[in-house]
């Protein structure tokens, strides 16, 4: 990449970048379409109207550090604190607190906008409703959840932890979850869009899955690094993951990903892919370095197109808005960056 | 390039050895330096600290290759997120329940990626009770490890045994682990600046943690942890050394819980210092040797069933020939 020119990056010509001092969570767009949310670890949440970006954005403050944002139910965006503490943060920058729990870290939150939300604190999920009513708190899993994810309906939710995935249906009378038992340390988790596929990344620097409907396990490694980020094409073709000098692509069609060789794109520097997104519609991804670099790469023909330079170290998130119009990402460092892709 | 990572100190001991006490202390003394404090589910501060998380002490075995590799789960999942503030503090101190063995504890910081790039294990802080120490030790077998993997033994309750105890405890300690500092204390009062800041685990460190060599008073029981330790005259013939020592971890990793060494390579005029936690090892050149100094090569085993004739001949036939 040391050859493209500055300009050339779409953050340049369509877009901007901040500082803003503090490791970037999440970067979140609300299901609204009108607000974009980036979680700070150190407490404080900016939020940003994507078509005015170019104004001052609107900063509120938590209390305490924050482990796990995304975007909330409807408008909004949900967030777990250190101190116990499950919020909402409105579009207008107001903060109020959906439920406590304790002292203990939330380090993980899902919600889906068929009105459910989850919080997982230590080996226990619990459950809310849109109005942020508590529905249940599941049975404690075998350790530390290491991350949940609902699939695409909301009806069912996954819990990844050691030695296996927990699959829970939302509005079971009876919670016994299906099991989807294997050895090691199982954090992010993930549906696919069918919900026919359960993967999870895992300690060992390698991504597990489980095809439900026969218990198929499908084994994905050769990883340099751990996989942090994955995320599925709109349509659920392809799986494209971080943890390696590329973004790495598995494919889950024409018998796959059993015996298939993953597609790469985005190779050639000596610096690990650190966060993924996949465009809503186009078999597009958005993949986000180690040094910084983002950049977006198309499936089908390769082709790469800088969006933000290195710098403001590794990206820790990326997110397109529904309509795929606007990628938002942050980094660890603290730089926060929108590009607006719209036709001009 | 400086040094970045963060230093983690861990504190181990029986319940009602005083680490407890001994945490405190660290917290509330005036160093002007803050520490994000790790406690166990059973443990109470009773100072105020800003950066306080509640353990679970979840020990996950890693499918690497490494039969004997467990790590702690909630550890790697705490400092991910404290890592995520890191301006907030200058250090992590871990205290671990008096029932936990020490061996997942400090390989989570030397086989997790994430801690490894973020953080370096400082050192391993036992505090004993020096009245009760012979009690425990022949109840139990974590009591034995967290001495066995500790770079400062803190004998504490020092007010409660009479100097002959004091000794006999104190070469019991010796005889399972000769590298580690003792500090007697009263009420675990040790200054701080001899718990942190130690980095025990950096190879240059080793030289100075290597035990007296005059007399040979390691004795071995059965199934029960001790030490040995050997000293070889001759330069070391680095590749048979390599040979020996990977296929000494391979086979007996998982009873050698630490291994420490300092080795005169043939024809090189650098010390080369060598360390292991269990079947995990690490190794570098840390400097020449000094005019005048003797060129012997040391190494000490810290472990389960140690045999000692066998281990003296594999070291010594690593010894270029006479």
């Amino acid at each position: 990449m040391a050859s493209v020119a500055e300009a050339d990056f779409l953050v340049g010509t369509r877009g901007l970048v901040r500082d803003l001092g503090a490791w970037v969570l999440a970067a979140e767009f609300g299901r609204d379409g009108r607000s974009l949310f980036y979680a700070l670890a150190d407490g404080r949440v900016a939020v940003v109207e994507p078509r005015e970006a170019e104004a001052d954005w609107t900063f509120c403050d938590v209390g305490a550090a924050l482990l796990s944002a995304t975007a909330d139910v409807a408008a909004g965006l949900m967030a777990g604190t250190d101190d116990g503490r499950l919020l909402q943060v409105s579009p207008q920058g107001a903060v109020s607190v959906l439920a406590r729990y304790g002292s203990r870290w939330i380090d993980h939150v899902a919600a889906h906008p068929s009105g459910v939300r989850a919080a997982a604190v230590g080996k226990l999920l619990h459950l809310l409703d849109g109005k942020g009513a508590a529905l249940k708190t599941l049975p404690a899993h075998p350790s530390s959840v290491g991350g949940i994810a609902f699939d695409t309906k909301g009806k069912r939710v996954a819990a990844s932890h050691y030695g296996g995935v927990s699959l829970w249906y939302v509005a079971a009378r009876e919670d016994k979850p299906r099991s989807l038992p294997w050895k090691g340390s199982h954090q992010a988790v993930l549906f696919d869009p069918s919900g026919e596929h359960v993967v999870t990344a895992m300690q060992e620097a390698s991504l597990h899955g489980w095809r439900l409907s026969d218990g198929q396990h499908m084994r994905m490694s050769g990883y340099p690094g751990k996989t942090r980020s994955m995320a599925f094409t709109g349509r659920g073709r392809w799986l494209a993951t971080s943890g390696a000098e590329s973004i790495v692509l598995w494919p889950f069609f024409a018998g796959g990903p059993m015996g298939k060789a993953p597609t790469e794109l985005a190779g050639g520097d000596a610096v690990l892919c650190s966060a993924v997104a996949c465009h809503p519609e186009h078999e597009v991804v958005a993949a986000g370095f180690e040094d910084g670099l983002v950049l977006l790469a198309e499936i089908t023909s390769g082709k790469v197109v800088p969006v933000a330079p290195p710098g403001g170290g590794a990206v820790t998130s990326l997110a397109w808005n529904a309509p795929g119009s606007h990628l938002a990402f942050g980094t660890e460092q603290g730089r926060a960056g929108l590009v607006d892709l719209t036709r001009k | 390039m400086s040094d970045t990572t963060i230093p983690v100190t861990v504190l181990t001991g029986y319940l009602g050895a005083g680490k407890t006490t001994l945490l405190n202390r660290i917290l509330s003394e005036q160093h002007g330096r803050k520490y994000a404090v790790v406690i166990n589910e059973f443990g109470e501060l009773g100072v105020d600290n800003d950066l306080v998380v509640d353990a679970d002490e979840e020990v996950f075995e890693m499918n690497n290759g490494c039969i004997c590799c467990t790590v702690r789960g909630d550890l790697i999942r705490i400092i991910g997120g404290l890592m995520k503030r890191r301006g907030r503090f200058d250090g992590i101190i871990v205290e671990t329940t008096g029932l936990a063995a020490p061996a997942p504890v400090a390989q989570t910081f030397f086989t997790d990626e994430d801690v490894k790039r973020a953080t370096r294990l400082d050192a391993i802080v036992t505090v004993v009770d020096a009245k009760h120490l012979p009690q425990r030790l022949a109840d139990t077998s974590e009591a034995r490890e967290q001495i066995a993997f500790a770079d400062v033994v803190v004998l504490n309750k020092m007010d409660l045994v009479t100097p002959e105890e004091a000794d006999a405890v104190e070469r019991l300690i010796r005889a399972i682990n000769p590298s580690a500092e003792i500090r007697r204390s009263v009420k675990s009062e040790v200054p701080v600046t001899a718990l942190l800041d130690r980095g025990a685990f950096k190879l240059d460190r080793i030289l100075e943690q290597m035990p007296e060599f005059l007399t040979d008073t390691d004795h071995e029981h059965d199934g029960e942890i001790n030490s040995v330790s050997f000293e070889v005259a001759r330069p070391l013939d680095p590749e048979k050394f390599n040979v020996w020592i990977n296929e000494l971890l391979q086979a007996k990793g998982q009873d050698l819980l630490r291994t420490k060494g300092v080795l005169a390579y043939a024809n090189d005029d650098r010390r080369f210092a060598f360390q292991a936690v269990h079947m995990i090892a690490d190794g570098d050149f840390i400097g020449p040797w000094k005019d005048g100094d003797a060129r012997r090569s040391k190494i000490v085993f810290i472990g389960r069933d140690l045999n000692r004739p066998q281990l003296r001949r594999g070291f010594e036939a690593c010894q270029v020939p006479a």
